[in-house]
């Protein structure tokens, strides 16, 4: 297995305030990481780090052994493309304009639409299932459209990374799965590298490959999917105490947030 | 309607009212006289006219894009009380100097813009993120600090100097000959082809900045060098012919309303409106008390209130 991504010593302070320090991983292709953690724990800062939204203050980001600082912005979006959190800014653009912007990276001033592009517009609409709406403005769309349509974009860049920050944050459960089997699909299907921000843990443990968990912006644990789901683990993440039931249906174990008040588990 | 129509339309009508308006309110009956006006008073200031408007409507449209606010304009934000000491101080202070040909009175206001702006967006970072409450505060703020050094300057300055600041502080093109002309294309030119070159950047960050990023837009200098046009075209119509007010917000928005939110037509649209419109404008500033005239900011700024109290009621029970 190549090593897509490489995190070295990667710190970021934002106004003498330290919201990652010393992260260290490494993601292989194909790989669908999960990163979980209590609010704060700077996993939204991670994503925006390696997007190259947030600079770095210490250590290095390496994509395919190349380090981010060297990329253009433009060679970068070539190789990683995100979906930010639920987005609030009214955009008044057709679905299809809005696909179609994300083919900037690929483009110089006055150049126009090419096959791959098309191609790249075509197979991001395919996946994604948006071709029933391409036409509305998306303010028009409900939350799991427009959810379906900023993955849509985020694939027209053609890119081995993905990143998504709570993709499903703001959906009803219906919605949720549709988007989650969408990013599997993308995962294994059409083998695009995936990070995912995430709070649903039964979710992160049962689907993604690896997890990454941060705790006050450090690195709390980084192992197989399958080893989240024990206690101390859990308490240590999140200070709250889970109980282990089985999915009825699948079998799979499946974590609660225990009932019963047991104070500040340190 | 595609938006190549909705463009020939604009196209048309701006060609249309470029020929009309020259002749709108030309009584005299001597031949001769009737040509020196053309030629020489007339042609100019709607030329002038045309490229300001046109150079006013693209700045607002791109301060609009670039913080995601329909309110937010050169003028409501500062910029244009920048550009406006910078040119006071200018004429306060006496000098005269020329760079290139062109006269110091439009980098003075340049530079005046630049701080300005500077000030705006700075504050706004320093904010986290520009809540549009906070930008638009903020630019009153800039806007009063800078009017009241205005006043400064003029309490300063001599009668002379100082009825020509008030005069000009309202916004005119009387006075406009070809040479005005000359001045102002340099700026505005560099100023609109720069826009023209960034239409597809401005589409992505009206949809935020950590969008564009993502689809390999380089942020920080394009906002920059926009910011530097911007200031550049500002300062330059400024100097000339005054602060002309809400041209930057009317007419991207109405623009907006005719052909959407897609730059690569918007922009040559906001261009060719922004400068018909200064030519209505500026026409019927001549026309309403003739022979005698009004100030053609008084104009635009007597539409312009009005439609800003619009856009904020409008924007508020969208909950925006």
């Amino acid at each position: 297995m190549t090593v897509l991504l490489e995190v070295k010593q990667l710190s970021v302070k934002v106004a003498n305030k330290a919201l990652l320090s010393s992260i260290n991983f490494q993601l292989e292709q194909g790989d669908y990481l999960c990163i979980l953690g209590p609010n704060g724990a700077g996993k939204s800062t991670l994503l925006k780090a390696l997007m190259g939204i947030i600079q770095a203050s210490e250590g290095v980001i390496s994509l395919n052994q190349q380090p981010l600082t060297e990329l253009s912005q433009k060679e970068l979006a070539r190789q990683v493309s995100y979906v930010p959190q639920a987005h609030n800014h009214p955009l008044n653009f057709s679905v299809i304009d809005f696909i179609k912007m994300a083919r900037y990276a690929y483009h110089s001033a006055f150049s126009d639409w090419s096959s791959d592009d098309q191609q790249a517009l075509e197979h991001a609409i395919n996946i994604t299932d948006t071709e029933d709406f391409l036409y509305r403005q998306i303010t028009t769309l409900s939350g799991g459209e427009a959810q379906r349509v900023m993955i849509a974009a985020a694939l027209c860049q053609q890119t081995p990374l993905l990143l998504l920050d709570e993709p499903t944050s703001f959906l009803d459960p219906h919605h949720q799965v549709e988007v989650h089997q969408l990013i599997q699909n993308l995962n294994q299907q059409h083998n695009i590298s995936i990070i995912e921000v995430s709070h649903d843990l039964n979710h992160a443990a049962q689907h993604s490959k690896h997890i990454l968990a941060l705790k006050q912006g450090t690195k709390l644990w980084h192992g197989p999917s399958p080893e989240l789901l024990e206690t101390t683990r859990l308490q240590a993440i999140y200070e709250q105490q889970f109980v282990f039931t089985t999915h009825p249906q699948t079998g799979a174990v499946v974590a609660l947030p225990s009932e019963l008040q047991t104070g500040n588990v340190q | 309607m595609k938006p190549i129509n909705i463009l020939i339309i604009i196209a048309l009508v701006t060609l249309l009212i470029l020929s009309i308006s020259p002749y709108l309110g030309l009584n005299v009956a001597d031949a001769d006289i009737q040509h020196h006006i053309l030629t020489q008073l007339r042609l100019p200031r709607v030329l002038f006219a045309f490229v300001a408007g046109a150079g006013l409507a693209l700045c607002g449209m791109v301060f609009q894009a670039m913080f995601h606010n329909p309110l937010a304009t050169p003028f409501t934000l500062g910029v244009a009380s920048g550009a406006s000491l910078g040119a006071a101080i200018y004429v306060y202070l006496g000098f005269s100097f020329t760079l290139l040909g062109l006269d110091g009175g439009a980098f003075a206001a340049f530079i005046g813009a630049l701080i300005a702006i500077s000030f705006v967006y700075s504050i706004s970072r320093y904010q986290n993120g520009f809540s549009p409450e906070t930008l638009l505060l903020t630019g009153v703020a800039i806007s009063f600090f800078f009017s009241s050094l205005i006043l400064f300057t003029q309490y300063l300055s001599n009668l002379t100097d100082s009825f020509q600041i008030l005069r000009w502080l309202m916004g005119s093109l009387t006075t406009v000959g070809y040479r005005d002309i000359l001045q102002l294309l340099p700026f505005v030119s560099i100023c609109v082809a720069a826009i023209l070159w960034l239409t597809r950047e401005l589409n992505l960050l009206m949809a935020g900045d950590d969008i564009a990023l993502s689809r390999g837009v380089p942020v920080q200098h394009i906002r920059y060098s926009l910011f530097f046009v911007t200031s550049l075209c500002v300062g330059a119509i400024v100097a000339l012919c005054g602060p002309i007010g809400f041209i930057g917000m009317m007419v991207p928005h109405i623009c907006r309303l005719l052909i959407g939110s897609d730059h690569r037509w918007l922009a040559p649209a906001s261009l060719l409106f922004g400068g018909s419109f200064l030519i209505v404008c500026d026409t019927i500033s001549r026309l309403i008390i003739a022979p005698a005239e009004i100030p053609v900011g008084v104009i635009t700024t007597l539409l312009g209130g009005p439609f800003f109290l619009w856009l904020l009621i409008k924007s508020r029970s969208k909950g925006a």
